[in-house]
């Protein structure tokens, strides 16, 4: 049983949002929800790599969740099972992300995913999928962290193309030992410091350690935006990142904890209009940057 | 009705919780639908003498006993274990007891432990386990507190066929004998929904195929947590209506005797 955007929309106090965005794709079909105008966007999401034999069935999974939960778009990126990625891994997984951008037209938009350690793979890579396919922005993980000097040649090309870059965050009390190149909303902020006119998303407040240091680390960062999906629900996230950093920096996502993402939404003590914003709008506003 | 099973009261000491106070808690109950909450002492997880939370409970609730259900949270490994017990039971009118091995320091198998299940199954009181209170990834510079281990809930329920207990805060149940269809585990325990998947993964529907409806519970871990993804999780579920009230409040009624 799907939860119709009807229904969800009554119950957060989130009406249809009214930006009048025509330029995206138009939402799914399958949706039992009545449609408006603005679109819900997912900016954390992932596709299966297919190295798993049920890939297809997952991402077919993923597009059904969004439609229970009245989701209209999925930013999406494919990570390699290993890392450090190698260039042809994350080709390959940019290549998949691009087949799914077709087959799943008017859902799924595609993050190009580099390992910033191949300076010239990523940055070439980087063009053929913005450029060339369609792809709406740059995912990099933890392979550098972000004020790493690999990293700012991506940023560079991120800024010329116009495109955000989402990045894995979390910020833990303790050395995380699989993870030694972490980045965290201090070092988002300090390379935000350094190239204030990138667009830079701080990935998953809700699954990256102690969010109400993230957030406190984040609030004299103005262009870095907060992702709020993870599988973390902690009551008053919302409202602490809405307050200290603003309504307008934060952009809705799940990273696949679908009703943990969407709950959190619709629980925040927050205005219909500043929920409108994370739901869509503010993510929106950063892809129509890519047009002037 | 909505009742749940996984819900507190009080402060907790690494973090600010709203609505942690009963009118607060039950005005926000009331804005989400939920009837009745089952509560315990969040400031209990870490008194070293954990019957002062139990008394802040009791006090809280006083005039509210209609809809909150208050739990006791007992160490078997502090003195005076078996007095607070008896005190819950009696003067506070508990249904039921919250244990936290791994904040307290003790292990399921232990004695004391074994002997407070047995105690609080002659009583009549249910036995509810927190897997976790916190995401571990966020905790605090000071402490390091493991999640539960799944395996180690196997041996209880094995060990103490007659009591009743409600697992909080757990997923991955499907990866063990838990959440296992014939499993050979008596049927002595209920899983709570907080943090399952119920869309991609969907714990919770493979949890229901597997133990039937009669073995889940609804829980937000409020106010802890934001209530509505566990509210989502059953607005989502695909199952029937009977099957779903089930698990908004029959199965909790019928364990707990509201």
């Amino acid at each position: 049983m799907g939860i119709s955007r009807r229904t969800f929309l009554k119950s957060s106090a989130v009406a249809a949002m009214a930006m009048g965005i025509t330029t995206l794709p138009t939402a799914h079909s399958g949706s039992i929800a009545p449609p408006h105008q603005g679109k819900v966007i997912d900016c954390h999401a992932h596709l299966t790599h297919r190295n798993r034999p049920s890939w297809e069935t997952e991402d077919r999974k993923l597009i059904e969740a969004a439609d229970k939960l009245g989701i209209d778009l999925l930013c999406c990126s494919i990570l390699t099972p290993q890392r450090p990625a190698a260039p042809a891994a994350f080709r390959e997984c940019n290549d998949w992300t691009a087949d799914a951008m077709k087959r799943f037209a008017g859902r799924v938009l595609g993050y190009c995913y580099v390992n910033p350690g191949y300076g010239l793979e990523s940055l070439d890579e980087i063009r053929r999928c913005v450029e060339g396919r369609g792809f709406i922005g740059i995912k990099l993980y933890n392979e550098h962290t972000c004020t790493d000097p690999v990293v700012f040649p991506i940023v560079e090309l991120a800024i010329e193309l116009r495109v955000p870059i989402l990045h894995h965050a979390s910020h833990s009390h303790y050395f995380v030992e699989d993870q030694p190149r972490m980045s965290d909303g201090g070092h988002l902020a300090e390379l935000a410091r350094r190239y204030p006119e990138a667009m830079l998303i701080c990935g998953h407040i809700c699954g990256g350690g102690d969010w109400e240091w993230t957030i406190k680390a984040l609030r004299n960062a103005p262009s870095v935006l907060l992702d709020t999906s993870g599988s973390v629900t902690d009551d008053g996230t919302m409202e602490m990142a809405a307050a200290v950093l603003g309504a307008e920096r934060l952009v809705f996502g799940c990273d696949m904890s679908m009703t943990a993402g969407m709950g959190r939404i619709r629980a925040a003590d927050l205005s219909k209009k500043d929920k409108e914003k994370i739901l869509g709008g503010n993510m929106m506003g950063l892809l129509r940057r890519r047009n002037g | 009705m909505i009742v749940d099973v996984n819900a507190y009261l009080g402060h907790f000491a690494f973090r600010r919780l709203r609505h942690n106070a009963a009118a607060s808690l039950l005005t926000l109950m009331d804005a989400k639908g939920i009837d009745k909450a089952v509560v315990s002492s969040a400031a209990a997880i870490t008194y070293r003498n954990a019957q002062t939370g139990n008394e802040e409970l009791a006090a809280e609730i006083a005039g509210h006993r209609d809809r909150l259900i208050p739990l006791a949270v007992v160490n078997p490994s502090y003195a005076g274990w078996r007095d607070d017990l008896k005190i819950c039971h009696e003067q506070f009118g508990v249904a039921g007891l919250r244990l936290y091995p791994k904040w307290h320091n003790y292990e399921l198998s232990s004695p004391c432990c074994r002997e407070l299940a047995d105690a609080a199954t002659v009583r009549g009181l249910v036995i509810s386990i927190p897997i976790r209170v916190e995401d571990n990834r966020q905790r605090s510079w000071l402490l390091n507190v493991p999640d539960v281990p799944l395996g180690e809930i196997v041996q209880l329920v094995k060990a103490c066929p007659d009591a009743r207990f409600i697992l909080l805060n757990g997923l991955g149940y499907t990866g063990s004998p838990l959440g296992q269809n014939g499993n050979g585990l008596p049927a002595n325990y209920a899983i709570e929904i907080s943090r399952l998947s119920a869309l991609l993964a969907d714990e919770f529907e493979q949890l229901i195929a597997n133990l039937g409806a009669e073995r889940l519970m609804f829980g937000t871990g409020m106010p802890f947590n934001y209530p509505d993804p566990a509210l989502l999780k059953l607005e989502v579920l695909n199952v029937g209506n009977a099957d779903k009230e089930k698990i908004r409040s029959q199965n909790a009624a019928a364990w707990l005797r509201l």
